[in-house]
Parts: structure tokens; C-alpha cells; sequence
């Protein structure tokens, strides 16, 4: 007679463990399936777990008040065969804990095969619906008016679960015309598409305080003068060339590296912003970027880019510092997974071990916005702190 | 005057003999007793030797109507309930609907089903076959659901090349009545707004019409506006016309007193999310009877057959999908 396992079960949206308070039957006793074995208490509640099929339980391998991960064996049912296979259980259950006994339960000979499905014991919802479903006319009707999801944003759906209905949607569409509309720049468009398609990704921002005194000074003794930004740029550009995965993509279970360190810059203009490009930034010391740097600036704001100027950049710095803004959590354009930003400098007070004083010293934050999924915050930081001492020697960039 | 669906059949078929001398009648006791139903009540007197006894034996009565169509005959045939044609299924399917196809030979014969459930009528009385025979390239399958289609739709019927199964549901026979036989009607394969709406369309046939109607009237008292689409014609299928009124509402239901299994109703979905996905704004729902042999007590029978609180149940689901 097939073993079958008691297994920890999903006990609800981020649980992950259960201790055992209660065994409420013990070896030997007769269950029936769906029948209450064992009292769990989970960080929300208490629950319990309940027979798989119906059999006499063979052992409990789980112990009194320990916590178990869901997906952990806790015991064993002896089933009959027609029983176990009544609840899609004469295939073992994919569990963490790898159980060789579960394997043995098996009777996988070549002859009287029958098609056997992928998936059981799953619940799979059939009716995928909610806040977020959208239905095919509203898809249809969204996309003759080139709308896209976020544009729906502000609609409370009357639907089922809240989902916006053709009806809300057309509804809101009509009182849209009762209000002033101005048409949308290009630029604008296209920033707004290129954020959205970011915004599919989990992104997460760290910051860190770096002294910029020596970069301003460096930058003094320099004809044409660097701006702040383009220390930073440099600085990101040679901490790439020293490692270039924390730049890469991650598609599928790949990451694909950048094939060179070319390094876009933000710089509004008009309704938007532009990124043009440094190319090989880290093959040119810093005063050699300069002339092409300010000239792109400058073709930027002209709105004269050449194409040759835009795109295929492996990250971006962006200066939010000219705003006057202390710190902010830029988005990483959609096809890169950095953005480097750089605050406004501020003179702050610092200790001074030395002179056993404050000394005032000029500071700005740099931050880094990444995708999580293909950086931690412990690389993020790495990073940061790499950037934030090639700036203190901007002599060296 | 009124006219009861039962008497427009009746009327249809005097009108045909009286026009074409090309058309008979012939079933089982159509003469003398005037049909199981008395759809053929005193045929046999007004028109002598055209309204024809047949003997117990459906798959000798299509036999004969096929041989008689080859001959330039038009007959109507009159089976005593559809869940007998499956006795003539041979006949009807493998040569009535086929021998156009293979000879060129048309084959102009009508068989008059009276189907569908009415209470207390159980598994071999209740039957609704329509899906089965449209199933079958060849045949025409007529469901109507007035009485004035009743009338004109087998009047059309019988002047067709092609062999047509006429569905006349049972539950209609006495107690739909209209003021007046009609004198024009749409055509063969056009289907009917029976009501307009702008919530959701139920696209439905037969007597089902008559149930998605009053399931109509029932959501009306709650602010909703039910289109109801009548198919009229299962085959040809008016595909355009539910369409269009997709179109209009973003929600489907298609209701049918068949069994769900490859019917009528999951056609025109299949159809609808094939042709015009980008319409719908939920998903298509379907309501039939339900999936076992049609019970005889009347409370079962209510509950396997779709009724106005099960189609408004399902519509108001659907609305607030």
C-alpha cells in the first residue's frame, strides 16, 4: 500500500512556517481524507493540517512545538492504492524535503502506461479575474485610443473585484472631455512609455553622502570647466570597466553584460529629458570628455541630437542636483539597470578626527537606482562607495 | 381571431399543399387522426390522397420521402416527437443531407420535429436535437420561436431545394398565440432582435426566447437592459447579427435548452470569441440544460431546463462580471 506524505501546507500568503502545537490523532488511527491531524500555529494563526487522503496514519516524523517550512513532510498515511489515486496523489508531491521513501511508493513499470497529467493536487485558479484583469474590449478599445494601463490608474472599477469594466472606462472617458485637455509632447510620450516599461521591474534606490571639495576645486583648475555631473560619470564609467556585470541585463536566467561602457547623461529639454551619450567613457580621461560632454549638453537642449548620440548606453547619470534637490529615487531607463544620481552640494559639518573638531565640508548624495532583481543592496553600495572615492581624487579620473 | 403555433403549422402546410402540388404530407397518423399533435387536424379531407399514413417506421418514412424528392416531390413528414428521428437518423443523415452533394439531385423535404421539453415528458419526449443535425453538412435546421415564424419559416421551408429539420417546440404549441398570420417575414438565416438592450445580449432560440424575454423584463426592474437576439435559423447561423450586437453590449450569454456538450451555444461562443474577441468585456457564459437525460417529475424537469430566474441569474452574473 502507497505511503503518502503529510505535507506542511500553504497555510496563506506569505507563510512560510508553522510550529506544532497539537497532534490530534496519533499513529495507528484510522482518518479519513480532509480530516484534522495536526494543530499548526503560524505567525497569524492558528490552523491545522489536514489528511491528504484517507488511511491509517503509519508515523508522525514532525515533533511537538518545532516549526516546519511549508512543503515539509510531517508524517506518513498508509492509503490504498484506489484511494491515494482518488486524490491525485499516486504521484509524489513535489516537495522541498526530498523524501527518498516517497519515490519507492512508485509503481512505474512500462506496460498499461496511461497518460498522466503535469500538474495535480494544485489549486489552479480557472477564472483569473480582479482589479487588475483586463478584458479584451477594454484591451481592443484601449489600444485604438493608444492608451495603456497606467493611464486607467484613476479608475475605480465597478466590476467584479474591482476591475474597470468597458462601461467605467468609456464613463471616464467621457467626463475626460469635460475638462481642459492639452496635447501631450512627443518628448513627453515617449518619457512617459520608456517609465512605464521600467516600471515592470522591482527597482530599489540607495543613497550615500560623498565630499565633492575635491572635485570642485579640481574642476577650477580646469579650462573648459567639467560640470559636477561628469566627475560622477567618469567615476561610474571606470567603476563599470572594473566590473561591468552590475550594469547588465537580466533576461531570462541570463545576465547579459554591457559590450562597452558608454554612458548616457540626463539633461531636460523642453517637455522632457534627453540622454545623450558618452561613448567609451571609460577609455578617455575626464578632460577629454569635456568638449564632447558640453556640446552634447548643448545639442540636447537644441533638441539636435545626432543619432549616432542617443541609445545603447549601459547606464545614466542624472543630476538632480540643478534642481536644487538634495536626494531622489530616479528610475533606470528600461533597457539599462543603473541610474546613477547626483544631489545638490550642501557645505555640512564633519568631524574631523584630527583636529578634534567639526570642520565644514562641501557634501552632495549620490544614489543609485538598480534593478533588484539583477542587484542587492550590498552591490548597490559597493558601487556607491567605488564612485564615491574615484571622486575624491578627481586628479586620477 | 388569434392563431396558437400549433395552428400557424397547421396553416403553413395547408397553404403549401394548396400552392404546390408538388408537396405531401406523411407520418404517422397525420391522416385521418390528424397527428399526434393534430398539426395536420382534417389535411387529409381538405387535400384526398395527399396527407398520407405512414407505417411505424420512421427510417422507412425518410427513406420514402428521399426516394419521392429524387421524383420532383416536396413532402413534408411529420415525426411524432424529434427523439424518434434518431430511428431515421441513417436516412436523414447519410442521404437525405448528402445527395445534392453527391448526384446534383436536390432534395426538398422538410421533417417537422416537434421537440423540446414540456412537464412531465421525461427522456424519449423531451429531447432537443437540433445540434446533432447541424452538425451535418447538407441540412437546414429551423428553430422558430413565434408563432409568425412558425408560419412563414415552414411555408419557406417547404420551397427550399434542401432538406430542412424543422424544430417546433412542444411547449409552444397552444399557448403562444398571435393576433394574425403574417404576410412577410425575414429570411431563412437571418436572425431577429426580439429585444434591444445595451447591458448584455443573450443570444438564444426557441422556446428559450420566451424564458431570456422574461429573464429580460425581471432585470429591467433592476436597471439593466438585456438585448435578446432570437437565432431563428441554427443553420445557417447568423453569425453578423450576434456580432453586431456584441458589439453594442461587450457581454454574452447564449442560452439553449440542449445539453451543453458541443452545442448550439458553445458554436456561437466559439464563434464570437473567434471572429470578435476585442469585443467582449467578460467572458462568454453559456447556459443549457443540464448535462444528464431530461427527468420526468415536473420539479426536476424545472430544474435541468434554463428558466427566467436561471437566465437572469446567470445574466446578472455576467453584468457584474
Amino acid at each position: 500500500m502507497p505511503q503518502i506524505s503529510i505535507i506542511m501546507p500553504q497555510l496563506g500568503e506569505s507563510i512560510a512556517e508553522a510550529a506544532i502545537i497539537n497532534f490530534l490523532v496519533k499513529p495507528g488511527d484510522q482518518v479519513e481524507g480532509g480530516q484534522d491531524l495536526i494543530e499548526v500555529e503560524t505567525n497569524k494563526a492558528t490552523m491545522t493540517v489536514t489528511a491528504p487522503c484517507g488511511g491509517r496514519i503509519e508515523s508522525f516524523s514532525a515533533q511537538l512545538n518545532e516549526s516546519y517550512a511549508v512543503g515539509d513532510v510531517l508524517g506518513k498515511i498508509e492509503a490504498t492504492k484506489e484511494e491515494a489515486a482518488r486524490f491525485g496523489l499516486d504521484v509524489p508531491a513535489p516537495t522541498k524535503s526530498c523524501d527518498p521513501e516517497t519515490v519507492t511508493n512508485q509503481p512505474r513499470n512500462g506496460t498499461g502506461s496511461r497518460v498522466e497529467p503535469t500538474i495535480r493536487g494544485l489549486p489552479v485558479p480557472a477564472n483569473a479575474s480582479g482589479a487588475s484583469y483586463m478584458s479584451p474590449r477594454l484591451k481592443a478599445r484601449m489600444h485604438e485610443l493608444g492608451l495603456s494601463a497606467a493611464d486607467l490608474a484613476g479608475i475605480a472599477g465597478s466590476g467584479a473585484a474591482g476591475r474597470v469594466t468597458v462601461e467605467d472606462f468609456e464613463k471616464f472617458m467621457a467626463n475626460l472631455e469635460t475638462q481642459k485637455l492639452t496635447k501631450a509632447s512627443s518628448m513627453r510620450v515617449a518619457v512617459a512609455d520608456a517609465m512605464r516599461r521600467s516600471w515592470t521591474r522591482p527597482i530599489a534606490t540607495v543613497g550615500l553622502p560623498v565630499q565633492i571639495d575635491a572635485v570642485l576645486a579640481h574642476r577650477k583648475t580646469c579650462d573648459p570647466k567639467p560640470g559636477p555631473a561628469l566627475y560622477a560619470l567618469r567615476a561610474l564609467a571606470v567603476a563599470l570597466a572594473e566590473n561591468s556585470a552590475v550594469a547588465g541585463r537580466l533576461v531570462g536566467c541570463n545576465i547579459v553584460h554591457p559590450s562597452a561602457i558608454d554612458v548616457g547623461f540626463a539633461v531636460e529639454a523642453e517637455d522632457g529629458v534627453l540622454v545623450p551619450v558618452l561613448r567609451g567613457a571609460d577609455k578617455k580621461p575626464l578632460k577629454e570628455l569635456v568638449l564632447r560632454y558640453n556640446e552634447l549638453v548643448e545639442l540636447a537642449r537644441q533638441r539636435k541630437l545626432p543619432a549616432d548620440a542617443t541609445g545603447g548606453s549601459v547606464a545614466t547619470v542624472t543630476n538632480f542636483g540643478t534642481f536644487g534637490l538634495i536626494w531622489a529615487t530616479p528610475i533606470p531607463l528600461p533597457e539599462q539597470t543603473i541610474v546613477l544620481g547626483l544631489g545638490a552640494g550642501r557645505k555640512m559639518p564633519h568631524w574631523d578626527e584630527a583636529k578634534g573638531q567639526f570642520v565644514p565640508v562641501m557634501e552632495a548624495y549620490l544614489t543609485l537606482s538598480f534593478d533588484h532583481r539583477v542587484l542587492d543592496g550590498g552591490a548597490a553600495g559597493r558601487l556607491l562607495l567605488r564612485i564615491s572615492d574615484l571622486m575624491r581624487h578627481p586628479e586620477k579620473l | 381571431m388569434s392563431i396558437t403555433y400549433l395552428e400557424a403549422i397547421r396553416e403553413a402546410q395547408a397553404h403549401a399543399l394548396r400552392d404546390d402540388p408538388r408537396v405531401f404530407i406523411y407520418g404517422q397518423d397525420v391522416g385521418a387522426f390528424g397527428g399526434a399533435f393534430k398539426a395536420t387536424k382534417n389535411l387529409q379531407k381538405e387535400f384526398p390522397g395527399r396527407v398520407i399514413d405512414a407505417p411505424i417506421s420512421e427510417d422507412a418514412i425518410i427513406g420514402l420521402a428521399v426516394g419521392t424528392a429524387i421524383e420532383g416531390m416536396r413532402p413534408i413528414i411529420e415525426m411524432q416527437f424529434a427523439d424518434f428521428s434518431t430511428v431515421a437518423f441513417n436516412q436523414i443523415v447519410n442521404q437525405a443531407s448528402t445527395l445534392f452533394w453527391r448526384t446534383n439531385v436536390p432534395c426538398p423535404i422538410t421533417v417537422r420535429l416537434p421537440f423540446g421539453g414540456t412537464s412531465g415528458s421525461g427522456p424519449f419526449h423531451s429531447q432537443c436535437l437540433e445540434a446533432i443535425y447541424a452538425h451535418y453538412p447538407g441540412l437546414v435546421v429551423l428553430t422558430p420561436a413565434t408563432v409568425e415564424d412558425a408560419y412563414s419559416m415552414l411555408l419557406a421551408a417547404v420551397a427550399l431545394d434542401d432538406p430542412v429539420i424543422f424544430c417546433e417546440h412542444k411547449f409552444l404549441y397552444y399557448h403562444l398565440k398571435a393576433e394574425k398570420l403574417p404576410s412577410e417575414a425575414l429570411p431563412i438565416g437571418k436572425a431577429r432582435i426580439a429585444r434591444e438592450g445595451r447591458d448584455l445580449t443573450i443570444v438564444t432560440y426557441s422556446a428559450m426566447v420566451h424564458e431570456a424575454l422574461a429573464a429580460a423584463d425581471e432585470l429591467a426592474t433592476e436597471g439593466w437592459q438585456v438585448e435578446v437576439v432570437d437565432l431563428r435559423s441554427i443553420k445557417p447561423l447568423d453569425t453578423d447579427t450576434v456580432v453586431a450586437s456584441v458589439a453594442r453590449t461587450g457581454r454574452l450569454l447564449c442560452v439553449g435548452e440542449a445539453w451543453p456538450w458541443g452545442g448550439v451555444t458553445a458554436e456561437v461562443i466559439a464563434r464570437v470569441s473567434a471572429e470578435s474577441y476585442g469585443l467582449l468585456d467578460a467572458p462568454p457564459q453559456r447556459l443549457n440544460a443540464k448535462d444528464t437525460p431530461v427527468p420526468y417529475h415536473p420539479n426536476l424537469w424545472a430544474a435541468h431546463r434554463p428558466t427566467a430566474r436561471s437566465v437572469a441569474a446567470a445574466a446578472r452574473k455576467l453584468i457584474r462580471f
